[in-house]
């Protein structure tokens, strides 16, 4: 959404996207401010010396959560002969503080008109991208003698910026100033600090006692993060810095909602998915819970704490449905959105049982297994009983919410991506092939919980039979016998949509797949049509609707290809996940370690670098935790009764790679691997 | 003519197991403020175990609003989640406890819940 040269900074669902001058001046394509809870708190912050925009000579975003600016006067030209400096040092921790500090180089004394020009649209986040003229409430501006008290007011819903300075300034309804005198080589400094409010009528913050708003020790949090996570080392360096960047972007992507008291869940994408979504958190809980299993049980509970439980068309909510987005802001508050939550996707639920299974295999948790219970139950019951809108053994979707409900409520979600084989679009209900085999592995794995932890082996038996039953049905309905695959979708009549498409890999993962058919995935995976040299596409090349650029009908999705090598483990397949696995991590070498959520699917030959999808956030959650995943898939790492198993496959290039202290119910083990396959041999 | 927000916690009282809430412990105390006067219903929930009183007593979650908005939230004409962002409702203390028994209010009158397809196939 915004703009490459803007710097991006944060705390929790709190973050500031600037200029790389520090200026925030908000326009519907650069949707730039400060953020809170969904809510814009400010449109304006601009910084002018003598009435002079100032000119960024460089900047640092030190870390996630503070940058640093550093400026002269006047706008860019070919010399710069400054003879101030104005250094601007910005932090986001609960609170936004911001320190200005101006030098004066000149051997003459200066006076100086230093002001901040301030205002708030107090646009809700799902705005920011259109022109904004009749807001429903009432914009104010208040200055007052220590301080600009910006407003927005619509019946009981009001939220507030609040801006002060340590130096004292005179306010007035559109910003602050000082007047300062600076002798030669001296050096003047204030302190501003924004607080955003979310105020009821009682006069308390509706986030006030429910969470910390400050943390001040978020660089010591974001160290003992690091300390906590196992240890990588590796001869091939790519690996070892990407793990890193990895695991630091995954600090900056935990969010607490403010009924968690603290606790953190990892969010989807920064900074405009800084929230709680139910695919997400899930997936990227999978994908890290080598390294970072605490993210499991947090994201269990809370996802299990707003289960659906009752039928509500506006919000696609069933009693067992897990939520698939919560939002804060305007929209949601007067039900414009319908994010208060929204519960529109049907794989969050199957996967909240599989995220419990792996969770418990990993920590031995087994008293989060027996607190979930109940919430398990209902999972499945959603699938059996309000997910089968044909009647024939499938998860199906199809929105209630017309207006403002998602459409396609698989990952793939955007509009185009399920289609026939002749490029046409489905009716609804639809249904998707991944989705059946989250719904099999979920009866799979909860058998096993009934079966060791709930005492209820009826249960589990009944759970095996329907699956067993699923499997079997999935595999009649849904191959594809000229093509040898299966179909990405059904449409209610049954006629699939034969297209070639990456959610096979999937199917693998879950374990749906037919022993015999396992090879032939595994070879339309790595082949030609579906690989490009750096991953697995989303469509095959060779479908009426591919395109290398199309969101999801041609572009390589890091996180996709995770689960898929996994998937190709889980079947034996281990070359071909370590082909997987170097096309991604040699990708990643592009981006700095940071994988972005697509890049496009040319083929690897032709462009030489991954080409990136152009999209609103980075780091994107599940794209951070990809290397993670890739990282447990070629070391073979999987607890086996109570120890953890290991059993390294590694492309040569690879070399040794080490991961120490992985955490379990073992306590804590070491793993070793050398590069031995040939991936190049195989791909070719 | 007994309201529905009266009807609503005598229901409660009266089933004295709720279990969706049998793993929650703590007490809700709502202040149903109208001009001067205001109403208090107490919530004891000991993990699942339901008693409801019309006392004016310390709580762990204090939860406010309007006697109007409560019976539209317990008749399932308004949604609490949106309404505490609305600031129309007000809470303090623990927010997990509201956010518990939140789940025990009905959804939209309106809503139908899932459409099942009509299947062509002959039974």
């Amino acid at each position: 959404m915004a703009g490459a040269n803007t710097v991006r900074i944060l705390d929790g669902n709190t973050f500031i996207v600037s200029e790389d001058t520090g200026d925030i001046e908000a326009t519907p394509s650069e949707p730039t401010g400060l953020f809170a809870i969904d809510t814009r708190f400010l449109s304006k912050w601009v910084l002018t010396v003598n009435g002079e925009r100032l000119n960024s000579l460089s900047y640092d975003d030190l870390q996630y959560f503070e940058a640093r600016f550093f400026l002269v006067p006047g706008m860019a030209t070919h010399y710069v002969d400054a003879k101030l400096s104005i250094i601007r040092e910005r932090a986001v921790c609960g609170s936004f503080r911001e320190t200005l500090t101006i030098l004066n180089h000149d051997e003459k004394a200066v006076d100086l008109e230093v002001r901040m020009d301030a205002g708030s649209d107090f646009a809700d986040l799902f705005q920011v991208k259109d022109e904004i003229l009749n807001k429903k409430g009432e914009i104010y501006s208040e200055a007052e003698p220590d301080r600009l008290r910006l407003g927005y007011r619509r019946g009981n819903f009001r939220r507030e910026t609040i801006i002060s300075a340590s130096v004292p300034a005179r306010y007035d309804r559109d910003g602050f100033a000082w007047t300062i005198h600076l002798e030669p080589n001296a050096q003047w400094d204030a302190e501003i600090s924004v607080r955003t409010t979310a105020i009821g009528p009682g006069g308390r913050d509706l986030r006030m006692g429910l969470r910390s708003t400050e943390r001040p020790d978020i660089q010591r949090d974001l160290e003992e993060w690091i300390a906590r996570a196992p240890k990588v080392n590796s001869e091939h360096g790519v690996v070892a810095s990407t793990y890193r960047r990895s695991l630091i972007d995954l600090a900056a992507l935990r969010f607490s909602p403010i009924s968690l008291g603290g606790q953190t869940l990892p969010a989807a994408g920064l900074p405009w998915f800084m929230t709680m979504f139910g695919r997400d958190s899930i997936l990227t809980c999978l994908q890290v819970l080598p390294f970072a299993p605490a993210l499991s049980k947090t994201t269990l509970r809370i996802l299990g704490a707003l289960q659906g439980t009752r039928f509500d068309d506006f919000r696609d909510e069933d009693p067992g449905r897990i939520l698939h987005e919560m939002r804060y802001g305007e929209t949601a508050a007067f039900e414009e959105q319908p994010h208060s939550p929204y519960y529109g996707s049907v794989d969050a639920t199957p996967l909240f049982v599989v995220l419990l299974d792996e969770y418990e295999k990993w920590s031995g948790d087994v008293a989060l297994v027996k607190e979930l219970e109940q919430e398990c139950r209902a999972a499945l019951k959603w699938v059996d009983d309000y997910a089968d809108l044909a009647g024939n053994g499938y998860i199906w979707y199809e929105r209630r919410n017309t207006d403002t409900g998602l459409e396609n409520q698989c990952w793939k979600d955007s509009w185009d991506s399920i289609s026939y084989a002749d490029g046409k679009l489905p009716p609804f209900p639809r249904a998707t092939c991944e989705v059946q085999g989250y719904a099999y592995d979920a009866k799979m794995r909860a058998a096993r919980l009934a079966r060791e932890f709930w005492n209820d082996p009826a249960y589990a038996d009944q759970l095996e039979r329907e699956a067993a039953a699923l499997k079997e049905r999935f595999n009649r309905d849904w191959w594809v016998a000229d093509g040898e695959y299966y179909a990405l979708g059904l449409d209610p009549d049954g006629r699939p949509c034969d297209v070639l498409s990456s959610n096979i890999g999937h199917l693998l993962w879950s374990g749906i797949v037919d022993e015999g058919r396992a090879a032939k995935i595994a070879e339309h995976l790595v082949g030609p049509r579906l690989f490009s040299g750096w991953g697995v596409r989303t469509l095959a090349e060779g479908e009426v609707r591919y395109n290398p650029i199309g969101y999801h009908n041609g572009t390589i999705w890091p996180f996709d290809n995770s689960f898929i090598a996994w998937g190709l483990r889980r079947y034996g397949f281990a070359e071909e996940a370590a082909v997987i696995a170097d096309g991604i991590l040699d990708a990643a070498r592009y981006f700095d370690g940071r994988l972005p959520e697509a890049f496009g699917g040319y083929h690897r030959e032709l462009t030489k670098f991954p080409v990136e999808y152009p999209t609103a956030c980075s780091p994107q959650a599940w794209s951070t935790g990809t290397p993670l995943l890739l990282i447990r898939t070629m070391l073979g790492l999987e607890p086996h009764e109570g120890h953890l198993s290991v059993d390294p496959r590694l492309p040569v290039g690879m070399g040794r790679i080490e991961v120490l202290d992985i955490p379990g119910r073992w306590g804590k083990v070491d793993a070793f691997a050398r590069g031995r396959l040939d991936v190049h041999s195989l791909a070719a | 003519m007994v309201d529905a927000t009266t009807r609503f916690f005598e229901d409660l009282d009266r089933q004295g197991f709720g279990p969706l809430l049998a793993k929650s412990s703590g007490t809700l105390r709502f202040d149903l403020h109208e001009g001067a006067q205001t109403r208090h219903w107490l919530l004891q929930i000991d993990r699942g175990n339901l008693r409801v009183r019309q006392e004016d007593r310390e709580a762990d979650t204090v939860v406010g609003t309007s006697p109007r908005l409560f019976d539209e939230l317990v008749t399932g004409q308004e949604n609490a989640i949106s309404a505490l962002l609305r600031g129309d409702m007000t809470v303090s203390g623990d927010l997990r406890l509201l956010l518990q028994v939140e789940r025990l209010l009905p959804g939209p009158a309106g809503s139908q819940g899932p459409r099942r397809v009509f299947r062509k196939e002959a039974s």
